[in-house]
């Protein structure tokens, strides 16, 4: 029916998997609700065993990787007075969790604005179709309707990504939508209320510079959870695989690049994010963030390159220049942190009996005269 | 999992297993005891605590107590009972019913560590999913005491045996101990009977008591008797010390909570649980309101609510402390990493933790600490109770005699635990150096059984309660937000050299962790000292050498993986980035401390590399300021980054400059490579070359900060310096001459005789020509350079040494250095110096010249000679920024009529460099913000401006004319750039730093802008409010008062009382950031300044050097907090105030 996407929004991915938890659980839902609160948990974190239901058996996919709990407050959440803010390193899934949450919830995650410094009130409120308003005076043709507003007469979820990238004036639009859940429209002499089932999820990055601070008013009405990088390596790693995989997959591509590559990218990318190595080794942490995401998108160029520029040298000569591409992109002493990291910690395991490690120390070169 | 219904059904004995501290259990002990009335209790405690039996289930006792046993040679045991113990409960029953309770576990004898109550944590790998927990405490509160409200004894009883078996099958590997506890658990059932028993386990126990015993291996070996000379003791206990996080054993996490729970749960009524939880939560948000944190009626509303829905969610029958806790870390921590949450946390722990303690009934025979120290004394050969009152003195080879190791650990866990007994009767690590021996001087006074008393709370051992004063001390720091890295560093060398592994331990990962993020580099060289010497051995207390170790008192260390002396050692080279900007001296000697301990890094295990150091030394020589530019040039050439050949180069150029830029360049360098230069020929030649190549007059013009460079070395070092210029200027000789074929003898006479000759001649007026030494360029001046001064003669100057053989003129010079300069011991000829500062003065004057002559006095005040200040005169005068520095410095000194004389002064100087300073600075403050008409949609229409754009498009309709806009004009949200506030936070902890004068200059410079309100706060440990003279440079540099120590955070919290209108308020704090208190409670600050809105920025320094001295890890984290921190000149300061206004 629709043209193929690049990528599709969460409700059609899972539409199988979201109308049979539909029909699983038929206890009482929030109203507004598509599901029940524990099914929004179980759509989220996947199901170990295949379930029954009245269409017949499904094992749930895993697709958020994560604390269990975490995601169980954060439904609870969103079944009451207040909003949801999920905060957390870049990387770590925030965005994905508030899609998977709100196509779950209210069948759509497309109610969304993206926050940035150019983000108006009139995205979050309403806006004008000015030419129509200035000809023919207030009416309700003329109002454009923001997607929370949307969301608001719908009943449904609406997402607000990178809410701290707002100013913090047209942040504080939101607190009377939060608190009073209607928008008043003075020009036309109405007010919009929301129906049951509306609420809205904001994530804010908490490393990103040059964000604006939330007002405390404002963040009394949210409930905030935070979102942890994924704390097991091998975990990680799999991840990191399986979505560089897919990306490529999605291309046509073989998922070409070598496991050993990919955990000495993924080890790379854990031991300056955390400032300590495996070993228990401290390395100085590079002020840019080594997020999940970014190790997928250096392991998915891996392949790429593997796949059209066909090269002869290994992927592993190129992870050098990749990283340093990572590390350093507003403070230039990140790149003399990468230097110290190779000159201690990998020079080390170069020392130790892994060939790659050698290998990898013996490609410092790549670092030094890029 | 199916579980045997052996285990429920089992009538002999009727199994109870429990879990220690279990408010469920507890609470169902006595119903279940009621119903089954056994004839006697088997109980699973070690035989050598049942004396202490009947005292414990006595009715006047009071929980929480706990039973502790002493093993000679072995582990201490602890048994913490609360009133929610099971065990307690059970005791309680069988005392009251009169039925006889046989404590049935095996011996302690041979038990190195007290068993683990569980087996480990794979199992609850695999039910993690299922059940969202995360260790085998979370699946006993999911399985157990979540669902425990509203269900009989009976079905918690299975819950708990249901709890074990799933354990039990878990662990594969059984552990021989348990399995030989079992054996001896089930011998004794059989002894005394099992019918009509009822015996009380561990829930992992229960399978192996069975009469078919399930899971379990009859092992084929025999366990130790009990050793009669276990000591037990019975003590009061207090529910701070139960909660886990006090450190001390068999803790449990939460135990006010757990009290409340078991309350509601005896009573009967499951609903009344939900009113504890509902209770907890409104005592918490009290809490945080009163400690002035936002947690209104809403928080607690939604907190309870989701603690609630959660329960419902996970599907249990009313909620529990898991769901309680992350209902109010979700509601109320705002996300705030470490200040909501911390302030969340201090706000939990009295209602959580509660503040209960214990009490044991009055008969109860004496046991614990007093006891156990002075048999400890006895065995050591230290003066006891029956001992002569008189002090001993004993010298202790700590090292190598065994016993005298133990006299020192048990000396320093007497003064740790706060016990008046011993004290150190000399320095115990005198100037760094590690002493063999230590002297100690003690004696048994009534203040000693006194304090032992107090002591004998914390713990029955002395090493328990040397710990337990630690961990108090600990909370006490947190509590006042003292715990900063200095304290942590101190702590866990209390720790070490007190032998408490465990606290030890703990002491090094927080080192390894937050410490390294916070510390300055004193406490990072310390640390790496402390770790070096744990590492080798050299900390009595700890030795490494197994051999050394008794068990029970002193343990064996081995230094953990994770912590290494290099983490602290490349955390210390990270930090040296943030000298940059230092004016000390004792930074350049943490600089060469650094180096040195890189260069002597332990052979084995991972190695600091230089590079990163070299890197920062490299730029400390390049853009530092003056001081480390010369450290850092020298350094380098130390490291071996930088050649010889170069520093010497430079530092012959630096001869070029004048004043402070050459006397500190010279500080740096001489402290960081004084004995390499005075020691290599090649290095020392082109800065010689240069101070004997001068004119006079270029050389006496920089004669004084010559001297003031070369002042930093000792006497004895200068003495060197002197042979080593003087042995130069003979080679010199030789090689000029000797193509003359003349014995180098011969030489030196004719050369001095040249130099007497001249001298001589220049008594006589004589001033040059003939056969002096004249370039070629200059002979044709008129004015040529004159060189009357000898070489030798320069360097005496220089050097300040050999002043006797100083002749005419150099005589004089050198006279009136000494004044300021000269050294106490005298190089001899010490001359009488001047009786009055004005005959001083003229002096300098006819010397050196006018421009000198303010510079020397200027040091001169600076070096506390008030009097000097009164040569200067306000209306010639320079005004200079570091003259102000150095008469305020002054100012404590001062009596208030000196102060009075030096008034006008002062004045002129600030009102000269006020007037300056607003000349470049004022243009940038200028400029109005309007409203502007913008095309891009965001504020209003502007109505009338678009019907005049778009009246082209004008056209008619049916109803009258038509318009189609087709461009639309907005107005831009135009700030109000009335009103602005500016507060300026000056930190005075210091000395008075150039950025305390230019942040009194600059306030006053903002006030005199008419839209500019500014409010000036000066902190050290006080903050002092000067914002009435904030227009008023002088009063405000009057009025600042130096010195203290440093608390940011508390000067935030009164700037941000001042922030009126947030949106139109700029805060800046000027500090090195330096902060004394906890970094916790300053970042804390730093981000509720932020939240308000107002726009802040921390200033390193303000100064035109652009390079600033300051602790980088904690501005870092400043950063990472919301408030940027830059080095500005006050130029740009004013620019970037001028842009948040016009914004």
């Amino acid at each position: 029916m629709d043209a193929p996407r690049q990528s599709p929004p969460a409700e059609s991915v899972w539409a199988d998997e979201l109308a049979f938890l539909a029909e699983l659980d038929d206890g009482p839902r929030p109203p507004g609700w598509r599901l029940t609160p524990r099914m929004v948990v179980t759509f989220i974190v996947g199901s170990e065993a295949e379930l029954v239901g009245p269409q017949g058996r499904r094992r749930i996919a895993a697709k958020f990787v994560g604390d269990k709990a975490l995601v169980e407050r954060s439904v609870l959440t969103l079944a009451g007075t207040r909003g949801l803010l999920l905060v957390g390193e870049p990387g770590t899934a925030k965005s994905m969790l508030s899609e998977l949450l709100a196509a779950a919830i209210s069948g759509t995650s497309e109610q969304t604005v993206q926050g940035s410094a150019g983000t108006t009130e009139d995205q979050l409120r309403y806006g004008w179709n000015y030419a129509l308003l200035v000809a023919r005076g207030p009416s309700a043709e003329a109002l454009v309707p923001s997607p929370v507003y949307t969301a608001m007469s719908a009943g449904s979820i609406v997402r607000v990504e990178e809410v701290t990238r707002c100013l913090p004036e047209v942040q504080d639009a939101l607190v009377s939508i939060l608190s009073d859940r209607r928008i008043a429209v003075p020009e036309l002499g109405t007010v919009a209320h929301a129906r049951p089932g509306f609420n809205l999820i904001a994530t804010a990055n908490l490393r990103d510079r040059g964000v604006s601070e939330m007002s405390s008013a404002l963040k009394r009405r949210f409930n905030f959870e935070t979102v942890a990088p994924i704390a097991d390596a091998a975990v990680e790693l799999t991840l990191v695989q399986s979505q560089a995989a897919a990306i490529l997959a999605r291309t046509g591509l073989p998922p070409g690049v070598d496991e050993a590559v990919l955990k000495a990218l993924v080890t790379v990318f854990r031991d300056l994010r955390s400032g300590r190595t495996e070993e228990g080794w401290s390395v100085e942490k590079p002020s840019t963030v080594m997020s999940t995401a970014e190790a997928v998108s250096v392991a998915t160029t891996l392949g790429l390159s593997a796949a059209y520029l066909a090269r002869e040298r290994d992927p592993l000569s190129e992870l050098p220049g990749h990283l340093l591409g990572v590390v350093s992109k507003d403070d230039p002493e990140d790149r003399g942190r990468l230097l110290a990291y190779w000159d201690g910690a990998v020079k080390r395991r170069a020392e130790g009996e892994a060939r790659l490690w050698k290998r990898l120390y013996e490609l410092r070169t790549a670092l030094d005269d890029a | 999992m199916t579980v045997p219904a052996a285990l429920w059904a089992c009538v002999s004995p009727v199994l109870i297993g429990v879990r220690h501290h279990s408010p469920a259990c507890a609470a169902a002990m006595g119903p279940l005891l009621t119903a089954l009335r056994p004839s006697r209790i088997f109980l699973e405690l070690p035989p050598e605590l049942s004396p202490w039996l009947p005292w414990l289930g006595h009715p006047e006792l009071v929980p929480p107590v706990a039973l502790a046993a002493a093993v000679p040679g072995g582990a201490l045991s602890f048994y913490p009972f609360a009133v929610f113990s099971p065990e307690l409960q059970a005791v309680r029953w069988a005392v009251e019913n009169d039925v006889p309770v046989i404590a049935f576990d095996a011996p302690l004898t041979g038990r190195s560590v007290r068993d683990s109550e569980t087996g480990d944590d794979r199992l609850v790998e695999r039910l993690s999913d299922k059940l969202g927990v995360s260790d085998s405490a979370a699946l006993w509160d999911r399985m157990v005491e979540a669902r425990a409200p509203g269900q009989s004894a009976e079905s918690i009883r299975r819950a708990a045996l249901s709890f074990g078996w799933i354990m039990r099958t878990d662990d594969v590997r059984r552990a021989r101990r348990d399995e030989l506890r079992e054996l001896h658990m089930r011998g004794l059932l059989d002894v005394h009977g099992r019918e009509g028993a009822v015996a009380i386990v561990g829930s992992y126990h229960a399978a192996a008591l069975l009469p078919e015993p399930l899971l379990w291996t009859a092992p084929d070996q025999a366990l130790p008797e009990a050793d009669p000379t276990t000591v037990t003791s019975l003590v009061p206990y207090s529910e701070a010390l139960l909660d886990a996080r006090s450190g001390y054993p068999a803790g449990i996490h939460d135990p006010a909570l757990r009290r409340r729970l078991f309350q509601a749960l005896s009573s009967g009524r499951p609903e009344t649980v939900d009113d504890v939880v509902a209770e907890a939560i409104v005592a918490i948000c009290r809490r945080v309101r009163r400690d002035g944190h936002v947690a209104g009626v809403p928080d607690a509303a939604e907190a309870l609510r989701l603690t609630r829905d959660l329960a419902v969610l996970r599907g249990l029958p009313a909620p529990g402390r898991a769901e309680l806790l992350e209902a109010l870390q979700s509601a109320l921590s705002r996300g705030d990493g470490i200040g909501r949450k911390r302030v969340l946390a201090r706000a939990m722990e009295p209602v959580l933790v509660g503040e209960g303690t214990g009490r044991l009934a009055s008969a109860t025979p004496r046991s614990g600490l007093l006891p156990h120290v002075e048999s400890l004394l006895s065995d050591l050969g230290l003066p006891g109770p029956e001992a002569p009152r008189s002090p001993v003195d004993m010298r202790l080879d700590v090292l190598r005699s065994p016993k005298d190791r133990r006299r020192e650990v048990a000396l320093r866990r007497l003064s740790l635990a706060g016990v008046a007994y011993g004290s150190p009767a000399d320095g115990l690590a005198a100037g760094g150096i590690e002493a063999l021996t230590r002297r100690w001087r003690m004696s048994w006074t009534p203040s000693t059984a006194a304090t032992l008393a107090v002591a004998s709370l914390r713990g029955v051992t002395l090493k328990q309660a040397a710990s337990g004063a630690l961990l108090a001390r600990r909370r006490r720091l947190e509590a006042a937000e003292g715990w900063t890295a200095a304290a942590r560093l101190t702590w866990t060398a209390d720790a070490a050299e007190a032998g408490l592994l465990s606290a030890t331990r703990a002491g090094l990962s927080e080192l390894a962790g937050t410490f390294v993020l916070e510390a300055g580099l004193p406490e990072l060289v310390g640390a790496f000292a402390l770790v070096a010497r744990l590492r080798r051995g050299h900390v009595a207390a700890l030795p490494v050498d197994r051999a050394l170790g008794i068990p029970g008192e002193i343990d064996v260390f081995e230094l953990p993986e994770a912590v290494h002396p290099s983490l602290f050692l490349a955390a210390a080279v990270a930090a040296v980035e943030g000298l940059a900007g230092s004016e000390r001296l004792e930074d350049v000697g943490a600089l060469l401390e650094v180096v040195s301990a890189l260069q002597h890094q332990p052979g084995d295990g991972p190695v600091v590399g230089t590079a990163r150091l070299s890197q920062a030394i490299e730029r400390l020589s390049v853009d530092g300021a003056a001081l480390m530019q010369g450290a850092g040039a020298a350094l380098g050439v130390r490291l071996g980054c930088a050649r010889a050949e170069d520093f010497a180069e430079r530092l012959g150029g630096w001869v070029d400059l004048v004043d402070n830029d050459l006397a500190l360049r010279l500080q740096g360098a001489l402290l960081a490579a004084g004995p390499l230069l005075s020691s290599s020929a090649a290095l020392l030649e082109p800065l010689a070359g240069r101070v004997e190549d001068l004119p006079d007059t270029d050389f006496l013009a920089r004669l004084v900060a010559l001297r003031r460079g070369f002042h930093v070395l000792a006497p004895h070092a200068r003495d060197t310096f002197l042979r080593a210029v003087a042995e130069r200027t003979e080679r010199r000789h030789t090689e000029l001459v000797a193509p003359l074929v003349l014995s180098a003898e011969q030489l030196g006479r004719l050369a001095r005789a040249d130099l007497e000759g001249r001298a001589a001649a220049e008594a006589f007026g004589w001033t040059g020509g003939g056969a002096v030494p004249v370039r070629p360029s200059e002979a044709t001046e008129d004015a040529r350079p004159v060189h009357a001064l000898s070489a030798a003669d320069r360097w005496r100057l220089v050097l300040g040494r050999q002043r006797d053989q100083l002749q005419g003129r150099a005589r004089r010079v050198g006279r009136a250095l000494d004044e300021l300069y000269g050294d106490p011991d005298s190089g001899g000829g010490q001359e009488p110096g001047f009786v009055t500062v004005r005959e001083w003065s003229e002096e300098l004057e006819a010397l050196f010249g006018e421009r000198v002559r303010q510079e020397v006095l200027g040091q001169a005040i600076g070096a506390g000679r008030g009097a000097a200040a009164s040569e200067l005169d306000a209306e010639t005068v320079r005004p200079s920024v570091e003259l102000l520095q150095q008469i305020l410095g002054l100012r404590g000194s001062l009596s208030e009529a000196q102060l009075g004389r030096l008034r006008p002064l002062v004045a002129r100087v600030v009102d000269e460099l006020a007037r300056a300073l607003a000349v470049r600075v004022r243009p940038a403050l200028t400029g109005v913000a309007m409203p502007r008409p913008t095309r891009r949609p965001g504020g209003p229409l502007d109505l009338p401006r678009t019907l005049r754009a778009n009246l082209h498009t004008l056209r008619a309709g049916p109803d009258g004319p038509y318009l189609v806009p087709e461009r639309l004009v907005f107005r831009s949200r135009g700030r109000r750039s009335m009103d602005w506030q500016v507060v300026v936070v000056v930190d005075v902890s210091g000395s008075m730093e150039p950025s305390t004068i230019y942040a009194a200059l600059m306030s006053a410079i903002l006030a005199a802008a008419p839209w500019i309100r500014v409010s000036f706060v000066a902190f050290d440990t006080e903050v002092v409010d000067l914002s009435e003279h904030a227009s008023d440079p002088l009063r405000l540099l009057l009025e600042v008062k130096v010195g203290g120590g440093t608390h940011i955070a508390k000067a935030l919290r009164h700037a941000r009382s001042l922030v009126r209108v947030p949106r139109r308020t700029v805060v800046l704090v000027i500090s090195d950031f330096e902060e004394g208190f906890s970094v916790d409670g300053l970042l804390a600050e730093v981000r509720a300044l932020v939240a308000t809105g107002a726009r802040c920025l921390g200033l390193a320094a303000l100064d035109d050097r652009g390079s600033a001295r300051y602790s980088k890890a904690i501005a870092g984290q400043v950063v990472a907090a919301g408030m940027p921190v830059a080095a500005l000149s006050p130029l740009e300061l004013a620019r970037w105030v001028g842009d948040q206004i016009d914004g």
